[in-house]
């Protein structure tokens, strides 16, 4: 057996391997474009015989998806702006020294990482109440993100800082660069590639949160996507075609982004996770 | 002052600046309602007194009546199925593919990272997609079951109570998996070849070199792993919300589920607090053995 026919065959084993764990997500494309009577029809078809390709402009409109997802943007662009604010100086922190002290905050941000938002909720909402913060549904949500996923922001990008060699930063100190200077010169711009993978991750989770945005925003207005197709989902729904279609709309450009940066995201994550 | 501001910009104050405000963050938007909590499950809470700090204090009065419920441990015997089962399937098929991916061919990094979209989509997703893939009468898996003569008649996974944790399982073990699979991945492909080598020059056997060289030497991945796992298992939460709520009657209900049923949907916040406290303490635990095992990685 050459070895060229073994990696060929492994090959396909893994194409054939990825195809099954991959198809709910084939399923969902292929649910989308069925009409109403093929979607229910036995056996189901795996190839739609005649692709409703309007069905997306329909949900689109009928759903009010538009402001569904701009929610969602705002949400998702509000945690990631106020993360990276105070993440990014508190890794590099955390990155440049050694000792008991930075083991503690170590240790404080790894366990606040861990803590479940569905339990974390109750206390968060009465608290928000209370402050008059459900005011601004959308603010108290971020806010709630932020403190939920800092701690992962932290510990990714702090992956990243220590690979920055520290002599840069010391060289740019001997020149007569103030400790601020160093920072945003040097140490910054060397760290941008890792903090902006470890950003766009955290976009991606909070433009599908759901357990905040569903306690704490009652207006429909102010709700994200997320909100939107659970209440899309009633208990005895047989639209699946059309949820099938919001699903579509609301996934496919995470998983554009994903897909185009797969190699960073998969290297930050794993560089971070285990460390 | 002008050594504060002078320390700020060039020396400690600097540092002790950029780690104070997010600490200060952290802790009053996750430790201010960590200890908040605690203070709720020894209290009275109701619609009125929701807006006040100090209510009626009743002492361990809904940690007794939690557990004299009777839907309580049944919810607690979920939690540890619904725990147990998602991490042993997360992590049995995630080291298989692992394994599999790790024999260098043409394009394995790229298909292997590929898994992991399942990972970054929105859970609601993932539980809307199961939710169609399991429907009882028209879902694509009973067909597929169907066809293949495993089963004669539809399974109702959603609606049957034998079933519906299991349904939800299903999804959690395919969403995790993937990430299951690409740390696994980075832990196998940190053991030295030249392991390998001397073990075939000594004679060992495929299987042989796997429980004497790859096992042991993944010992502190699969500690850290599992302990990710758990805490990862207890935070899902979306999959239930849109799978099956947590019916029928309980059958599928988990602890996390439950406590945010009993603040948002009966409005007993008291009670919700109380169980979110004793899950807590048991995520907690979990990730102090997690921070352990990663305890020299982190210093390294």
């Amino acid at each position: 057996m050459s070895d060229t026919f073994r990696e060929r065959s492994m090959l396909v084993i893994a194409l054939v391997l990825a195809a099954i764990y991959l198809f709910p997500l084939y399923w969902m494309y292929i649910t989308a474009l069925k009409s109403g009577s093929a979607m229910f029809a036995t056996p189901p078809a795996f190839w739609p015989s005649d692709p409703q390709w309007q069905i997306y402009g329909q949900v689109w409109e009928s759903r009010n998806m538009g402001r569904y997802v701009w929610n969602s943007v705002v949400i998702a662009l509000g945690s990631v702006a106020v993360i990276t604010v105070l993440g990014v100086g508190c890794a590099y922190v955390l990155a440049r020294y050694r000792n008991v002290w930075v083991d503690i905050g170590l240790f404080l941000i790894l366990m606040l990482q861990v803590l479940p938002a569905s339990l974390m909720i109750t206390p968060i909402f009465v608290g928000f109440s209370q402050v008059g913060l459900l005011e601004y549904p959308r603010l108290a949500v971020i806010l709630a993100i932020a403190a939920k996923s800092m701690p992962f922001f932290v510990v990714l990008v702090r992956a990243t800082f220590m690979s920055v060699p520290q002599e840069l930063e010391e060289a740019a100190l001997v020149d007569g660069n103030s400790r601020i200077g160093a920072f945003f010169s040097i140490v910054l711009p060397l760290a941008r590639n890792g903090i902006l993978v470890s950003a766009i991750l955290i976009f991606m989770q909070a433009f599908g949160e759901f357990v905040y945005s569903k306690s704490m925003i009652q207006a429909i207005e102010l709700q994200p996507a997320s909100v939107g197709l659970n209440s899309f989902m009633g208990p005895n729904t047989n639209e699946w075609n059309n949820i099938m279609a919001y699903a579509t709309i609301y996934v496919t450009p995470i998983l554009a982004i994903f897909v185009l940066l797969q190699r960073r995201i998969v290297s930050g994550l794993t560089s971070g996770a285990l460390k | 002052m002008k050594r504060i501001l002078s320390s700020i910009t060039d020396g400690r104050g600097f540092d002790i600046a950029l780690v104070a405000l997010p600490l200060a963050f952290l802790l009053l938007l996750s430790g201010l309602p960590l200890l908040y909590n605690v203070l709720m499950s020894f209290q009275e809470v109701d619609m009125f007194s929701l807006g006040t700090l100090w209510r009626p204090f009743v002492g361990f009065e809904n940690y007794r009546e939690l557990f004299e419920q009777p839907e309580t441990l049944p919810i607690l015997g979920n939690t540890a199925i619904f725990v147990t089962a998602s991490i042993a399937g997360q992590f049995l098929i995630g080291f298989g593919l692992a394994l599999f991916f790790w024999t260098n061919f043409p394009g394995a990094s790229w298909l292997r990272g590929l898994f992991l979209v399942s990972w970054v989509m929105p859970g609601l997703v993932v539980g809307a997609i199961w939710n169609w893939i399991l429907s009882g009468d028209f879902g694509v898996l009973n067909f597929l079951l169907r066809e293949s003569g495993l089963i004669s008649g539809n399974i109702f996974w959603r609606s049957d109570p034998n079933y519906s944790l299991w349904a939800v399982v299903m999804a959690n073990v395919w969403l995790g998996t993937s990430f299951n699979m690409i740390l696994l991945s980075v832990g196998l492909s940190a053991i030295p070849g030249d392991l390998y080598e001397a073990a075939e020059l000594d004679g060992a056997n495929a299987w042989q070199r796997f429980w004497t060289i790859t096992l042991p030497m993944m010992r502190s991945s699969i500690g850290a792993l599992i302990a990710l796992g758990l805490i990862f298992t207890l935070q899902q939460f979306d999959l239930f919300a849109a799978i099956t709520s947590g019916g029928p009657n309980n059958s599928s209900n988990v602890t996390q589920y439950w406590a945010w049923d009993m603040s948002f949907r009966q409005y007993d916040f008291a009670k919700g607090a109380t169980i979110s406290v004793i899950m807590i303490v048991f995520v907690m635990l979990a990730s102090i053995v997690y921070v352990r095992s990663t305890r020299h990685e982190v210093r390294g």
